[in-house]
């Protein structure tokens, strides 16, 4: 490792993953490996059923990989039990989906506050946060809003705020602008950008959208389950 | 902390409406049903309660003291004769007919003694003296008879079976399992109303123990001087007035499927209504694992719905169980609730909603965290 560069918060290592159809086996990924720093930005492209969400899974600690090393903040958890994962889940990852997933019944707010307090926080420090959170993505406006009042750009920051707010160090978003229209998207990228880099927060962006290629500092592209790096051809 | 199983409760609220309005129907429905059949219970056994006989000798299998049998009066003298027994007399409970002005004809359930506050019966009386019985053909009747018998007041008379008998005052909350009407009059003219049957005869010898006699011996010495009789104490008399209904009659079965189907109306419900908004909120809760949040973490807002439901719905269910009480008044029954059967029926409604729930925690407990993933 080369002593000027930050340690990597994310490693992955040869990882491969397989999945049985009957008597078949296919195998999704096949030797990923990639790290990921602190502040960084990174895109991973690649066609439909290349296995880009099987690899966001397994770095996210919600699946397995068959074989290879994870590593979270230097600490190898592929072969961690499920009881751990969660809990690296907890510590130390934020999601963000195309679907949004908000809690349809909690206000921005309160989505971002129930995050908080998964993670161990409660009270007014939860709420504080929650709120400061809030303001960050320019939803101060419309912090008690439920979900269905919101446009799907205030929803996919709400849900940016969520995967902010707390300890998480790697942020994994998974298509965050396929339901968004392009001048809203461009605007939440660039907020999602911004605030992840504020806050050092390494940043996996899962997408198809070719306007995320131009905010983030590398591009992987996979495709058949190999892993390339693409930012020579991105630049 | 958020509260987020409220906040899911609150959010549809119609669905919470239903699920409240099925515990709330359970609720009330075994609160208004027990406390009718506690009521009727009450009734069945009020007169061996209030009455301060310590033992009471019936004809052998009296089931209850409705139904008791006639056996000779001169019993009486045999308990009379028996160390530690301070007093004894006899007393008739039997039904008679009874004519009404309108021509129809009733029964009733008549009381005969000679010296009824001696025995405390009855125990509330308005209108007149109940020692004025002795004095010949005269009657107590209870107010709820007029229910039954239509308005009446102390100086009408009435026909039982066919002699005119004066009413001199009325009694109080004299009630019968059956809802019969209860009436007092002297051992003697209730005798002579019915001699084929009650001449010389008796149907109960009540007994007062003298300060410090031993229950059990003096029930002993009876039962060997009466060999054909049963001698029971107050409470065991009462226990099985009140069996017979329960078990005999069939009413006690009736009223367990009436109480387990209003429990299985308001489970169902329950189950139903929270599995469904369970599914509804499933990927948000797959979410919650996403976030790192395990089981548990759903459980609690499973069990909290189900608690949150189970309260308001008792609370709905007693309000409605209390203001029923009137109606149940006014048709001249009684509903009786104890403390410890609320108590059971509030931890019963917990108990419900949370087994009602059970369903949603094992669907809950298969939800995959890459389920948010998917579109």
């Amino acid at each position: 490792m080369n002593a000027t560069q930050p340690e990597p918060v994310l490693r992955a290592e040869g990882v491969c993953k397989d999945f049985r159809d009957g008597r078949d086996t296919i195998s999704v990924l096949k030797g990923i490996s990639l790290t990921l720093t602190p502040g960084e930005a990174v895109v991973l492209e690649g066609p439909s059923g290349s296995g880009k969400t099987t690899l966001l899974s397994i770095l996210g600690c919600i699946l397995t990989a068959t074989s290879g090393e994870v590593f979270i903040k230097g600490q190898r958890v592929d072969a961690s039990k499920p009881g751990r994962l969660a809990a690296l889940r907890r510590d130390c990852i934020g999601f963000v989906f195309q679907q949004f997933n908000l809690f349809g019944a909690l206000t921005a707010q309160e989505n971002v506050e129930y995050a908080i307090n998964l993670k161990g926080a409660s009270g007014s420090r939860a709420r504080k946060e929650a709120a400061k959170w809030i303001d960050r993505v320019g939803l101060a406006e419309r912090r008690h809003f439920l979900p269905q009042d919101l446009s799907g750009g205030q929803k996919q920051r709400v849900a940016i705020a969520r995967a902010l707010a707390g300890p998480s160090r790697i942020i994994l978003a998974d298509e965050p602008t396929a339901n968004l229209d392009f001048h809203t998207g461009r605007i939440v990228l660039e907020l999602f950008r911004q605030l992840a880099k504020e806050h050092q927060r390494a940043l996996l962006i899962v997408t198809h959208d070719p306007r995320v290629r131009p905010i983030t500092d590398r591009t992987l592209f996979l495709k058949d389950g190999i892993l390339t790096d693409a930012t020579s051809e991105s630049t | 902390m958020v509260d987020v199983a409220l906040k899911i409760l609150l959010h549809d609220r119609l669905r919470f409406i239903i699920t409240v309005s099925g515990v709330a129907f359970a609720v009330t429905l075994v609160l208004v049903q027990v406390g009718l059949f506690l009521g009727l219970l009450d009734n069945a056994s009020i007169t061996i309660e209030k009455c301060n006989a310590d033992l009471w000798v019936t004809s052998r299998n009296t089931a209850n003291v409705d139904y008791g049998q006639p056996f000779p009066a001169s019993y009486l003298q045999r308990v009379r004769s028996v160390p530690g027994v301070e007093r004894a007399d006899n007393l008739i409970i039997w039904f008679t007919r009874l004519n009404l002005p309108s021509g129809a004809t009733e029964l009733v359930i008549t009381y005969g003694l000679e010296d009824f506050t001696r025995w405390n019966l009855p125990w509330v009386a308005s209108g007149g003296n109940v020692q004025d019985l002795r004095r010949g053909n005269f009657v107590f009747f209870d107010q709820s008879a007029r229910k039954r018998y239509g308005q009446f007041k102390a100086g009408d008379y009435r026909e039982f079976l066919g002699r005119r008998m004066k009413i001199i005052g009325e009694t109080k909350d004299v009630l019968s399992f059956t809802t019969t009407p209860i009436a007092f009059m002297d051992f003697h003219v209730l005798q002579s109303l019915d001699p084929l049957e009650l001449f010389d005869r008796t149907v109960y010898i009540l007994i007062k123990l003298a300060p410090g006699a031993d229950v059990g011996q003096v029930q002993a010495q009876i039962r060997r001087r009466l060999p054909y009789n049963d001698v029971h104490t107050r409470s065991t008399w009462a226990r099985r007035s009140r069996n017979y209904w329960l078990t005999t009659t069939g009413l006690g079965l009736s009223m367990f499927v009436t109480v387990f189907l209003g429990c299985l109306v308001g489970v169902v419900v329950v189950a139903q209504s929270l599995y469904t908004s369970t599914m509804e909120h499933f990927k948000e809760f797959a979410m919650v694992k996403a976030m790192g949040g395990g089981n548990p973490d759903v459980y609690y807002i499973l069990v909290k719905q189900a608690v949150i439901a189970a309260l308001v719905g008792f609370a709905i269910g007693a309000a409605q169980a209390a203001a029923a009480r009137p109606a149940v008044t006014g048709l001249g029954l009684k509903m009786i609730v104890p403390g410890w059967f609320f108590l059971v029926v509030f931890a019963g409604t917990i108990l419900m909603c949370l087994g009602a729930s059970l369903v949603s925690y094992r669907r809950i407990a298969k939800a995959e965290p890459a389920l948010v993933f998917r579109g």
